[in-house]
């Protein structure tokens, strides 16, 4: 409570008399001065003591309206004509004065005990105990001074640290970004909107689809709000039909599933989680534009699906070509494009190990971007520059005299379906080529067969050496070795004494023909090892024409004989009927060997005894080879002939 | 292309020239050449029409040849030729007012093309104006450019069924500046034909001649 | 019978009724980066080009009437390249609503003995002049800026003189009589060059 209003009473009189009236004579009556009392009070009316103060107008207020009550109580008589006494506002207001005064005592007394309240420093009036903090301010201000500059050090630390990430904020910025999207992606400005472009038309597409995308301003963000991690105050929209992820699935499918394994792995790509605070928009842009590629790719294929002619025509179907390589044989590719929200709907089908060709998938998005090369170096300008634009090659086909067999070259252009299903066939070849050779090499012990795979091949060929030995005579036995050259539609296989031999794509025929050489390696192997072990190689033949007849090949034949001359061995091997090994031997020969090794030989009943028709040969006698010991043919056979050899 | 050889076959006595290509057909077949299409060589005649130099006119010759489908030669006889694509006939065209195109001279040789080997044997019945006058016989042999270095050869293919009508090199090659051995183009082909065509032209009519197919 | 009748032209595959759709300006050498840099721009993303010509007119004069006038030109840059050979008509009057000036064009290539053939065939050369500069295209159209320089001495294309201090803009595309909406999209695009250069409808007759 402050103390009652200060109130300055100044009493004067400002003019002695008033002119109550001026006569026409000019005599001016004056209205007769009011006495000291009288003026007073007129004076002390005037005065409004409410308004002196005005925070403690209420107060003053209450107080009024309570003094009050105690003064109708004292003072009954005056109390129904107030304003017939002069002094009454005055004291009250000297009264109301008072009271406060003694109240503001009171309290101050009260307060000096400390007994029964404590001044707050938070209660506004501060006014009581102003005299005793004087000392405190000061030393306050010291200390908060002190601590001021403490904060103020930090402030500036802060505002500095702040500074900057409001620098890196502000290279996130949407000029910025767009700046840096402006540095990968073509962007132009239409209207008031931004658009970009997605399409490979500058690389030299056709495509007709318009690929553009739009810029927008990200801007409604609670500027309050802490801001995400992965703000970025640019996003991209992207046309409804390239949204999501595609890629194009090549696959071979067969009737029967011994397709067998085709390098499928699976590196299925998964969808590479985008890293924390990557540019999101740089993700969004390339799988649109991957959509986009793999939506030209399929484009294309349909449309050469459509105009190629073929003995099988090439079937389309929604985002599917069919096509047919080989009879029996199934190349599909097809368009898989989803778009993020159908995720769940995966047919369990997909879960199983995909038989995606993942070379010509690879293959096809090379192919297009070649596709796209061609026809933007295909357009050179012209020499000189008045000649009309057009293709380079045929401007110059006129005045060159181009024949046609020229022409058809220029124009020639493979189509990206043919080049793949020719891929495809390849492919295909070359691993059913190896399943076969594999099969045979498990199936077949004696003799072995090795085959060597070229690391580097084109995607049209690919080569295969084919050794055919024998376990344990490697070194002497090198008699075949075939050199498979495996094409698109054909194998050739080259001899090692340069025959060439054409196969189809058929299975058969390279089986067949892998057979009839292995049981040709054997009896080359056996005049081999008769060269080794000084026999002398009487006969030999690779194609038999006497005895039966071969389903597959010829049988081959050798007939061998013992250094001294009085063995000989013939050997006959076919594909299908195996072996047959005969032994003869000199007819007056004491029959050395005979019997040994477990080899029947016997002389048979002599006629002619003479002994210079000793030499004759005498008949054949088979051996029954399944019951002669060895682990192969060819060691059986050295056996044989060693058991043959007189000894020295 | 190869070095060509044009030249022209008499018709047989006592035959019309179709039965004589037909013949001259089965002897190849014979050899074991294998029928490889058709092919045909045109030649049209221009002549300047504002001579106001009184010198002689000299005749325009544009030609066309199924080998080259998309060029146009035009040749003047003796003098220099051109090779052009098929827009000149467009040009010339245009040209009408200063050059006139001779319309009853128009000269083409129609044939079958076989192939035997190396060697690209087109045997054409030669027509001016619907009738046929005469058969003329082209031998390209694919493997070289150079006249020299093959004419013998081209010369003992030719005997083996053409006989006696062995004709001598071409006029074309033996008077080329650089010799025998530049080589050959399409143009010394078409000069071939040209020459033969004029002899044609000038020759009387075969009476047992009558209309080629 | 096979063959056509004689009256008919063996016209095998010539383009016989093609028009060049042009548009004309000037650009001075020192606006002539910026003119390029913006062409770069607008045009397809071709590696830039640059050419040098070396051009003969020829005429053929007649007993009466307009001398017949033949364009012959061949690449200096290129000398393996054809010559090219080109008979333009006279510009069509038709309707003025037209962006461009619309002529009857015969482009043909030729092999290198053109000038001797044209010499034979009565031509005799007017003059000739070498052209350099840039080429561009987009789409169809062709933008054709090029520095023309006088030849001295006939026939040598190294002596040359500069015949103006600014180059020769040409807009021009060639299409089959009755494409009139080529014009539209030649006038958008020379509208794109403004005020760089100003690619108008210029009739030579009315300079001559």
């Amino acid at each position: 409570m402050s103390g009652g209003p200060a109130v300055r009473v100044s009493i004067e009189s400002s003019c002695e008399k008033q002119v109550q009236e001026v006569s026409l004579d000019g005599v001016e009556t004056y209205v007769p001065p009011l006495s000291m009392s009288q003026s007073l009070a007129r004076l002390a009316q005037r005065i409004d003591f409410n308004q002196s103060d005005d925070s403690n107008d209420e107060d003053v207020s209450s107080s009024d309206a309570q003094w009050r009550q105690e003064q109708e109580e004292e003072e009954g008589v005056v109390r129904f004509q107030p304003s017939l006494w002069p002094w009454d506002s005055v004291r009250t207001a000297l009264r109301g004065a008072l009271t406060e005064m003694c109240v503001l005592h009171d309290v101050l007394a009260v307060v000096k005990e400390k007994k029964y309240m404590a001044l707050d420093p938070v209660s506004q009036d501060s006014a009581t105990a102003k005299v005793p903090q004087v000392l405190q301010l000061v030393s306050k201000k010291r200390a908060l001074a002190q601590a001021g500059s403490v904060l103020l050090r930090g402030a500036e630390r802060l505002s500095r640290s702040v500074c900057e990430t409001a620098e890196s904020r502000r290279q996130r910025d949407f000029n910025s970004e767009l700046l840096r999207l402006r540095s990968q992606w073509k962007l132009r400005k239409v209207g008031d909107k931004i658009l970009g472009d997605l399409s490979y038309r500058s690389a030299g597409s056709l495509f007709p689809h318009h690929g553009t995308f739009e810029v927008i301003k990200n801007t409604d963000l609670d500027l309050d709000k802490k801001i995400p991690e992965d703000y970025c105050p640019l996003s991209v929209q992207i046309p409804s039909d390239l949204q999501g992820t595609a890629y194009i699935k090549v696959s071979i499918q067969k009737t029967a599933p011994d397709i067998g394994d085709l390098g499928t792995v699976n590196l299925f790509r998964r969808q590479p989680k985008t890293r924390a605070g990557a540019l999101q928009w740089n993700v969004c842009l390339e799988a649109a534009q991957n959509v986009l590629l793999c939506k030209e790719i399929l484009a294309q294929l349909s449309r050469e699906a459509v105009q190629l002619k073929s003995q099988v025509p090439h079937i389309v179907v929604k985002n599917h070509i069919i096509s047919q390589p080989f009879p029996g044989l199934q190349l599909s590719i097809s368009l898989c494009h989803s778009t993020g929200e159908k995720k769940n709907q995966r047919s369990p089908a997909e879960n199983k190990p995909d038989d995606h060709l993942y070379v010509l998938e690879h293959n096809l998005h090379q192919l297009i971007r070649e596709f796209h090369k061609q026809t933007l170096t295909s357009m050179v300008m012209p020499h000189p520059a008045s000649a009309p634009l057009g293709q380079k090659r045929l401007r110059l086909a006129g005045p060159m005299a181009y024949d046609k067999s020229a022409i058809a070259n220029l124009q020639s252009n493979e189509g990206l379906l043919e080049k793949i299903i020719k891929q495809a066939k390849h492919i295909f070849l070359r691993s059913r080529t190896a399943r076969t050779i594999d099969s045979l090499a498990c199936r077949v012990e004696d003799p072995q067969i090795q085959a060597h795979w070229s690391n580097i091949n084109d995607v049209y060929e690919s080569s295969v050496k084919v050794l055919i030995t024998s376990q344990g005579y490697e070194q002497i036995c090198k008699s075949i070795q075939l050199q498979l050259n495996i094409g698109v539609e054909q194998i050739r296989v080259v001899h090692r004494d340069g025959r060439v031999i054409t196969l189809s794509h058929q299975e058969q025929e390279l089986q067949d023909f892998m057979l009839s050489q292995m049981s040709q390696h054997q009896v080359h192997a056996v005049q081999q090892l008769a060269k080794v072990m000084g026999w002398h190689v009487l006969s030999f033949s690779n194609h038999v024409g006497l005895g039966a007849v071969e389903n597959i090949g010829n049988a081959s034949a050798l007939t061998v004989a013992s250094p001294n001359g009085e063995h000989a061995i013939s050997v006959r091997n076919g594909p299908e009927q195996g072996c047959r090994v005969l032994v003869q031997r000199v007819r007056g020969g004491g029959g050395g060997g005979g019997g040994a090794g477990g080899v029947c030989v016997s002389g048979g009943g002599e006629v002619v005894q003479d002994l210079r028709w000793a030499q004759l040969r005498g008949g054949y006698r088979e051996v029954n080879w399944s019951r002669m010991e060895g682990r192969n043919f060819i060691y059986k056979m050295e056996l044989l002939m060693a058991a043959l050899t007189p000894c020295p | 292309m190869g070095f060509t050889c044009v030249c022209q076959v008499p018709v047989a006595e006592g035959k019309s020239v179709q039965q004589t290509v037909d013949m001259l057909h089965k002897k190849l077949e014979q050899l074991g050449a294998i029928k490889h299409g058709s092919f045909w060589v045109d030649c049209e005649t221009y002549h300047a029409t504002g001579n106001t130099s009184g010198q002689p006119t000299k005749l325009l010759y544009v030609m066309h040849n199924s080998e080259t489908p998309l060029s146009c030669m035009a040749l003047f006889e003796g003098g220099p030729a051109l090779t052009a694509d098929v827009n000149f006939d467009v040009l010339m065209l245009k040209l009408k007012s200063h050059f006139q195109n001779a319309k009853g001279h128009k000269v083409e040789s129609r044939g079958t093309r076989y192939r035997y080997c190396d060697f690209l044997v087109k045997v054409g019945a030669v027509t001016m104006s619907s009738s046929a006058r005469g058969i003329s016989v082209e031998v390209e042999y694919c493997a070289c450019v150079v006249p020299g270095d093959c004419w013998n050869l081209m010369k003992e293919f030719l005997q083996s069924f053409l006989g006696a009508n062995v004709p001598e090199l071409p006029s074309v090659f033996a008077t080329k500046p650089e010799g025998l051995y530049a080589p050959s183009d399409c143009i010394d082909t078409m000069t071939q034909y040209l020459e033969l065509f004029s002899k044609v032209r000038k020759q009387q009519v075969i009476p047992g001649g009558g209309s080629v197919r | 019978m096979e063959a056509p009748p004689v009256t008919v032209m063996p016209v095998t595959g010539g383009a016989i009724n093609m028009m060049e759709y042009l548009l004309q300006g000037s650009v001075l050498d020192q606006a002539l980066d910026s003119l390029l840099h913006r062409l770069r721009g607008l045009c397809d993303n071709i590696e830039p080009d640059t050419f040098a010509d070396h051009e003969l007119v020829y005429l053929l004069k007649g007993q009466q009437g307009q001398p017949f006038l033949l364009r012959a030109r061949r690449s200096l840059a290129h000398p393996a390249a054809p010559w090219h050979l080109r008979y333009l008509g006279q510009p069509e009057v038709g309707d003025k609503s037209r962006h461009a000036l619309v002529r009857n064009c015969v482009d043909v290539a030729a092999s290198h003995s053109l000038p001797d053939f044209l010499n034979e065939m009565g031509f005799r050369m007017d003059h000739e002049f070498v052209a350099k500069g840039h080429v561009f295209r987009k789409g169809a159209m062709k933008v054709v800026v090029s520095k023309l320089s006088r030849v001295l001495v006939p026939g040598n294309t190294d002596n040359t003189e500069q015949l103006s201090l600014s180059s020769l803009v040409e807009l021009s595309v060639l299409a089959p009589a009755g494409q009139d909406t080529m014009s539209e999209d030649m006038r958008s695009f020379a509208e794109q060059l403004k005020p760089l250069v100003h690619l108008e409808k210029i009739d030579p007759k009315k300079h001559t």
